[in-house]
């Protein structure tokens, strides 16, 4: 691409700084204070100070010793990583088949899939929550696999489908004169391609998995795989004294990864996302 | 003749790819749906006999004092949807900005809020909006903007604001990445063509940047509007629903009677309003998706 | 049905889309001999790329016993198994793979070679290609032409019965595009392999074809030398879709003058043979007459036709010149440079022993 001079004009410049000024400043202030107040004595939490008067790490060690928050984050880990699983094992086969090929009923089922994702799906919790209880998926992590599905599905369906269906058609068909069958043609020629839009799925599920509260809370109880979101909000709940300077670095602990996985799959994202 | 392209070689690859997918589709959406509207008609308690009711749970949803209170506060939390996609828009067009530096960290900071668990973010503004020790009480106090410390949570109209502009702080980052990329994709030779015509700044956004988004807007609010009514741990962790039924959303409402009071039946009755009031929020939007964009398969 | 080198049959093939609704392929008959270069050349959609991927597999023809290499029919087996090479418009080099890999590919599919044999046979036909110093490099680091010299090096290695290529130069620019087709010509005698050439350029299939098969609307229209598909064309589709300039074309009628016979042309008249003149009458006497741009002579006076020049193309080796007589605009093309000039009155001699006659049918005349 030719190279461009750049011709806006300073007032242009000045609207735009300030708008990305007021924009930026909205979301950092919150987290500053946030981040501030995880290094404050309980005793400072009671005071808006931006620099506490000692650094303290004493609501960082409580946090794993008096709270354990160590094991929830273990179970979110791996009720992220079950469910990013999962989810690409139902969907990428069916992705593909709904990208590339034909067959009577392809667009009703897809529709009845992807159509979920403007359903509610909160309420299926309900029904789930009994079945889990009947055939003793309640209270275990692979029920919380299988519920995060419910979202992660048609979501993965839709990203990966798009992909699909971008990548030329010849790349299977030489494939297929070069020796493949259907089967190789899909996984030495088409999976490969996919890499960029298969991390997006992965990080996409695992983070509904890490960052799930809504089933976690419903599907489990306090000797379950409660996850870390769940604890803070019993925290948050807890009723008497909140330990705010503990939550905040519980929310920071908590918080921090999925921003971090953000920033590193950013590159992949944007390769998956064009509406 | 074959008239179908399908070899058997292909049938057999579509039979088990798709098998996952449709196993599922079937039991993991279709069948508790209709479950759920089976255990609608019932007084049906979370460990209990449950009991039939028919229409019963229908007709004393309607008739409650609070169902209108709930709708009333669904549709204000949906409003939040509309906030979001300004907040977005401003943020894109301004990091499209050819002259802006360091796109990428601003891009990071900005979804920051989005990428972190709701339960975290909601955590955050219960202590920042705290009445006594919060840091915006304190300095709306410090300047003299109230002379009184406000029950954020508690008072019935702070209340539904405060969820519905805590929602949108969460996530109005994800329209903000794809109204990026929508922007991004768009040929610069465009606004060259425009500039060379006379068009001005305003000119350009109306007639180059808005129809070559729109698709991406109808796609966004439609998804927005769906998921933020669904995804109600803020509301259910900041006020739990209350004062009342003053911030009892739908969803809310159904999370409530499910895990609260243990009525199922109940539980899903409201979750069947849900999907209705869903349905005719998204209808115009998915309507002029539609027409506009033709998906096809 | 590895016999190198096999001709291939194609027994009135036919092939519709939609359920139906679109009959790419109404009825195609072709018989490539082995070893011989034949180039299937057509307008957009007129179903020869249809054709080719029916050879290769790629589609399901809709009659059983339509596609044949030497005695057998292939009709129902899978592309992978027909040992046949296809070489794609877009290349289709695997974009995950160097181009080492994706030479390599078939072979690797096959398992019939062990690795250091793939790697010769590789090698040896990266350097027949010119692209061996490529070999490390992933598709997105080569250029167009590097590119398509890869997906003929995958093909190539494979030692097909034959080859299948798709306006493998349609997305190349023009000078690469003369110097690539000299080089496949080059490498089919070489390799002295069945080729089917798919282009819609009749200047390209001129070039490469032993023989050269038009299609339109889905049937075979004429299969023949390149010299004969330009000189004898079958009918006024043939006729009009190879030469550039177009041929010209006027509408006529058979005249009896004296003792000889004519063509009565809109205004003007040319004399006739009395063959040409019995065929014409065989049809009904209305005819439309053909001209290439090559076989009008201009000269001050005499000619057939009086005109005036409005446009002079100098094309290098030859001019192209336009004439408009009496409305309509005539092609004339002449070795070398020309010393007329636009606006110069001119008059014009059609050599009427290469004249194309065809009936309302469209239908050639030949005796």
């Amino acid at each position: 691409m030719a190279l461009r001079d750049d011709r806006s004009t300073p007032t242009q410049r000045f609207v735009t700084y300030a708008a990305l000024t007021l924009l930026l400043s909205q979301v950092m202030i919150p987290f500053g204070y946030v981040f501030v107040t995880a290094f404050k004595t309980p005793g400072e939490v009671f005071e808006v100070t931006w620099l506490p008067e000692e650094w303290s790490l004493e609501a960082w060690r409580d946090v794993f010793v008096v709270n354990e928050f160590h094991i929830n984050l273990y179970n979110s880990l791996i009720a992220g990583i079950g469910s990013a699983v999962l989810a690409l094992l139902i969907s990428v086969p069916g992705a593909y088949v709904f990208a590339r090929k034909r067959f009577p009923g392809r667009e009703i089922l897809f529709y009845l899939i992807v159509g979920t994702l403007i359903f509610p799906f909160i309420l299926l919790i309900v029904p789930i929550t009994i079945t889990w209880i009947q055939v003793g998926l309640y209270n275990t992590i692979v029920g919380l696999w299988l519920a995060f599905q419910i979202f992660a599905v048609p979501y993965s369906i839709w990203i990966l489908r798009g992909y699909f269906a971008r990548l030329p058609r010849s790349l299977e068909e030489c494939a297929m004169v070069y020796g493949c069958t259907q089967f190789q043609a899909f996984y030495k020629v088409i999976l490969p391609q996919a890499k960029p839009v298969i991390i997006s799925v992965m990080f996409l599920s695992f983070l509904l998995g890490w960052n799930d509260f809504l089933f976690s809370n419903m599907l489990t109880t306090g000797d379950g795989p409660r996850t870390a979101s769940v604890a803070i909000y019993v925290a948050s709940a807890g009723g008497e004294r909140i330990e705010w300077e503990v939550m905040m670095v519980m929310t920071l602990i908590t918080g921090i990864p999925p921003v971090i996985l953000y920033i590193l799959a950013q590159k992949h994202l944007s390769k998956t996302f064009s509406v | 003749m074959k008239r179908s392209q399908a070899t058997s070689a292909d049938r057999w690859l579509i039979v088990v790819f798709l098998a996952p997918t449709t196993a599922f589709m079937v039991l993991l959406l279709w069948y508790p749906f209709l479950q759920g509207v089976w255990m609608s008609l019932f007084r049906w308690p979370f460990l209990g006999t449950p009991e039939w009711r028919g229409v019963q749970n229908y007709v004393d949803f309607m008739a409650a004092d609070y169902f209108w209170v709930a709708l009333k506060s669904t549709f204000i939390y949906s409003l939040s949807t509309l906030f979001q996609l300004g907040l977005a828009l401003t943020a894109a067009l301004v990091l499209n900005q050819p002259f802006i530096r360091l796109q990428n960290l601003w891009r990071g900071v900005m979804l920051m809020a989005y990428a972190m668990p709701p339960v975290v973010v909601g955590a955050i503004w219960l202590f920042l909006l705290d009445p006594g020790l919060g840091m915006v009480t304190h300095y709306l106090l410090a300047w003299g903007i109230i002379a009184e410390p406000i029950y954020w949570f508690s008072d019935g109209v702070w209340a539904r604001w405060v969820i519905t502009l805590v929602a949108t702080w969460t996530f109005w980052p994800f329209m903000f990445l794809i109204l990026l990329s929508a922007l991004q994709a768009i040929p610069g030779s465009l606004y060259e063509l425009g500039e060379i015509y006379g068009a001005n700044l305003w000119q350009r956004f109306i007639h180059i940047t808005l129809p070559h988004i729109k698709g991406a807007i109808l796609v966004v609010v439609i998804l927005r509007l769906a998921f933020n009514l669904a995804k109600i741990e803020q509301p259910f962790q900041l006020t739990g629903g209350g004062p009342g039924y003053e911030t009892s959303i739908l969803s809310v409402l159904v999370y409530r009677f499910a895990f609260m009071s243990g009525d199922f039946g109940m539980a899903f009755t409201v979750g069947i309003f849900l999907v209705v009031f869903t349905s005719v929020l998204i209808f115009p939007f998915a309507y002029l998706y539609q027409r506009q964009f033709k998906p096809t398969l | 049905m590895n016999a190198a080198n096999a001709g291939i049959r194609v027994n009135h093939l036919q092939k519709t889309f939609q359920q139906g609704r679109v009959r790419a392929c109404r009825d195609v008959n072709l018989a490539i001999a082995p070893g011989e270069l034949l180039v299937l050349l057509g307008p957009s959609g007129c179903g020869k790329t249809t054709t080719l991927r029916c050879i290769a597999g790629l589609e399901r023809p809709d009659n059983d016993d339509a596609i044949w290499v030497g005695e057998q029919n292939i009709t129902g087996m899978q592309p992978k198994d027909r040992n046949l090479a296809f070489v794609f418009q877009d290349t289709a080099l695997f974009p995950h793979l160097n181009a080492r890999k994706n030479i390599s590919f078939g072979l690797n599919m096959r398992k019939t070679f062990p690795a250091a044999e793939i790697r010769r046979k590789v090698e040896a036909t990266a350097k027949m290609l010119r692209v061996d110093h490529l070999l490390e490099r992933k598709p997105s680091q080569l250029s167009g032409g590097q590119a398509q010299r890869i997906s003929l090096g995958r093909a190539i290695v494979m030692e097909p019965a034959a080859f299948l290529l798709d306006e493998p130069l349609a997305s190349l620019d023009a000078a690469l595009r003369v110097e690539m087709r000299a080089e496949i010509k080059q490498i089919q005698r070489k390799l002295n392999t069945t080729m089917i050439f798919v282009t819609h350029d009749q200047e390209e299939a001129l070039s490469l074809g032993d023989q050269i098969a038009v299609m339109n609307e889905g049937v075979v229209l004429q299969v023949g030398s390149p010299a004969s598909i330009y000189l004898k064309p079958a009918n006024l589709f043939v006729a009009r879709f190879i030469g550039s300039p177009p041929v010209n074309q006027f509408e006529c009628e058979l005249v009896q003058d004296g003792g000889g016979y004519g063509l009565r042309c809109a205004w003007f008249e040319v004399s006739l043979g009395a063959e040409a003149a019995t065929l014409i009458d065989a049809v009904g006497g209305k005819v439309t007459l053909g001209v290439r741009p090559e076989f009008i002579s201009i000269g001050s006076e005499g000619g057939d036709i009086e005109g005036r020049v409005t446009l002079v193309e100098m094309l290098g080796s030859r001019s192209v010149i336009l004439i408009e007589a009496q409305g309509r605009e005539i092609r004339v093309s002449t070795q070398g440079g020309t010393t007329v000039k636009e606006g110069d009155p001119v008059q014009l001699t059609l050599t009427m022993d290469r004249a194309f006659f065809f009936a309302p049918d469209g239908r050639a005349l030949v005796g």
